[in-house]
């Protein structure tokens, strides 16, 4: 037996109390639902998968202290040593670390001599066996092999002659063809590069760019002039890394005590990139907390409030033969009213809002489940904090009504 | 109707225990009108709280209708509560924000009855009390004595056996006090039993029986078979 009508009219007595908590309930919905949708999307966007086994991967960094450093022989006694480490799947060399932030791009266009309707992609120059040194998916061609490797700087590309390229950037190029085997030009040069292979996906340097998945690979120790830094990348086998790592900084000093060395996993850059968007999701979930607990509070206070105003006629209807149970459940349905009402308009107004991101600040529409989703987790917070005070009220007791005049 | 016998009733607090009913024995019949009177804190609320359920006893015998109320959970009692026994208190204790529609309304809903029965219980009630014009007034919108009116109309819209009142009159002049009075004596007539404290030893002496509370016992008996007897 529910006694809607006159709980609504006793709510009524104190409206302006009630509306305030249903606006505040608004109010946080709208914003727990969108800050809730951008965690998602962090999350989501965090969560995409790289294209490589990053777990695995080590990215091994030195700068010799030698001028006139003979870089080439260093490179092929290095990835030797690298791997005849036991653990050690396959290592490349690479001119910059996929994942870190750092990175280059450049315009590939698919006839000579153009410099318009180029298509952007991050490029890395590489050695050979990047594929599996970076666990990623071939899904056509092949992988670098050692003699596909030149030795330059970026002013070679007029003698570039392979490449490798992600399935998302060999879509772009030809989204109906095949795209092994077919020619890419850089630039105002009429040197034609062979697409020699796909692999399935490469979030290259810069996690946070719309082009982020258009990834290339050219075959190419680069040597820059008056510099003598290098960067291995090594894929140990699953769950071996910290075994690699221990061995391996220890070999490459061995070897050549000359230089200075710098080992850090792909994840550790990974993570680093991802940083501000966990910092976002941190901000974001601390608020929720903080509008979630103010609104519990409030919603704790003010139905207190209520019941200590009403404790006498709380004890007029355990008089009139109201149980516990009725009295519990007269609060928690009062506390349901305001709740739903805030929480309703709360609805349309968190999808107002939405509207507003979407269309001045290029947010993503906030999808339905996500709202009614936070809506059901308002309810449930709110009844929570209504609990206490009629469960309180239920142990009114009955005498009150006589007791107190 | 109801019979206690050796009923005790002590309320404890951190240093003190008082004996608010001690060896407290009555019994009231059915039909009967009694008026309660005795010295302020002699236990004459705590008598009509225990005959009403409204508090539980902590010793002694006490049996409504013939049962045994002491091993009653509080669903149990608020239910005999809502179905035997009707309650008018001293400061009216109507509901100040409901309507009086809405406060006759509340037993009945604890009741369990649907709408239309609701409905034509506190039309008849409200008849009955004279304010049936006044339904949708709230409570501050009247006079102490319809207060007091509405509130024997709330108790009686559940057609209770039993009324309980604990100086229904306690607030109201002596004009609404006897109007209050005649009220209940109809009340009474009709068949329902009624214990009424008062301070008032005219009004009492208009109960055909009335009993004295004196230390949380009851003091002596004094019938009136026929109160117009009585005043010749
Ligand atoms: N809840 C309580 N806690 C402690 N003592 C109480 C309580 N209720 C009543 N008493 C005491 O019990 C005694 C009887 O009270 P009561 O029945 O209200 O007397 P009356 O109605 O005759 O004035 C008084 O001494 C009173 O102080
Ligand atoms: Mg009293």
């Amino acid at each position: 037996m529910l006694e809607l009508r006159p709980i609504l009219s006793a709510l009524w007595q104190s409206k302006t109390a009630a509306l305030l908590i249903a606006l505040q309930l608004m109010l946080t919905l709208t914003i727990v639902s969108n800050a809730a949708l951008f965690i998602h999307n962090r999350q989501e966007k965090i969560a995409r998968p790289t294209g490589m086994a990053e777990k695995d991967i080590l990215a091994v960094n030195f700068s010799a202290l030698a001028k006139n450093y003979e870089m080439p022989a260093a490179v092929d006694a290095d990835l030797a040593l690298i791997r005849s480490i036991p653990s050690v799947i396959e290592a490349t060399h690479s001119h910059k670390i996929p994942l870190s932030g750092s990175g280059e791009s450049l315009s590939l266009f698919l006839e000579p001599n153009a410099n318009k309707g180029g298509f952007s992609a991050s490029y890395f120059y590489v050695g050979a066996g990047v594929t599996e040194a970076l666990g990623m998916e071939l899904i056509a061609g092949r992988d670098f092999k050692a003699t596909d490797v030149q030795v330059g700087d970026h002013t070679s590309r007029n003698t570039l002659n392979a490449v490798i390229v992600t399935q998302q950037f060999a879509r772009q190029l030809y989204p109906d063809a095949h795209a092994v085997g077919k020619y890419l030009y850089t630039g105002n040069n009429n040197q034609p590069i062979k697409i020699i292979g796909i692999v399935a996906r490469n979030l290259g340097p810069h996690l946070h760019q719309a082009m982020a998945g258009n990834t290339v690979f050219f075959p190419q120790l680069m040597v820059v002039d008056g510099s003598a830094s290098m960067t291995y990348l090594v894929r140990s086998e699953p769950g071996q890394l910290q075994e690699v790592f221990n061995q391996l900084e220890g070999k490459l000093r061995v070897r050549d005590p000359q230089r200075i060395i710098s080992l850090r996993t792909l994840e550790a850059y990974k993570k680093r990139s991802y940083r501000a968007d966990n910092t976002t999701i941190e901000v974001l979930a601390t608020v929720i907390t903080l509008l979630a607990t103010i609104i519990a509070l409030g919603i704790l206070g003010l139905t207190s409030f209520w019941v200590s105003q009403r404790r006498k006629q709380i004890g007029v209807r355990r008089a009139l033969g109201a149980s516990r149970r009725a009295i519990a459940r007269y609060f928690l349905i009062e506390n349901l009213m305001v709740a739903g009402t805030g929480i309703a308009l709360g609805l349309a107004a968190a999808q107002l809002a939405n509207k507003v991101l979407v269309m001045y600040f290029n947010q993503p529409a906030l999808p339905l489940p996500l709202l009614l989703g936070c809506a059901l987790i308002l309810l449930v917070i709110s009844l929570g904090a209504a609990l206490s005070p009629a469960l309180r009220a239920a142990n009114i007791s009955p005498a009150l009504a006589t007791r107190s005049v | 109707m109801l019979k206690m016998h050796k009923v005790r009733k002590s309320f404890r607090t951190d240093t003190i225990e008082t004996h608010a009913l001690r060896d407290f024995n009555l019994e009231v019949k059915e039909g009967e009108f009694i008026a309660v009177t005795g010295p302020s804190g002699s236990g004459k609320t705590t008598f009509l709280n225990i005959a009403g359920l409204l508090e539980a006893h902590s010793g002694g015998q006490y049996l409504l209708d013939g049962d045994d109320v002491s091993g009653l959970n509080d669903r149990q009692r608020s239910r005999l509560r809502n179905e035997k026994i009707g309650f008018i208190f001293q400061g009216f204790n109507l509901i100040p924000d409901l309507n009086l529609f809405d406060n006759i309304d509340v037993p009945l809903r604890y009741r369990g009855f649907k709408a239309s029965e609701r409905r034509r219980r506190i039309d008849k009630v409200l008849q009955q009390v004279g304010l049936a014009a006044r339904a949708k007034y709230l409570p501050s919108q009247l006079s102490g004595g319809q207060q007091q009116r509405i509130a024997i109309a709330r108790a009686l819209a559940g057609e209770p056996r039993f009324l309980l009142a604990d100086e229904p009159t306690g607030n109201l002049d002596s004009l609404m006090a006897r109007q209050v009075m005649e009220l209940l004596e109809l009340v009474n007539d009709w068949g329902t039993t009624i214990v009424m404290v008062t301070h008032d030893p005219d009004l009492a002496r208009r109960a055909e029986r009335n009993i004295q509370i004196v230390d949380g016992q009851v003091a002596d008996l004094e019938y009136h078979a026929n109160p117009a007897a009585l005043s010749a």
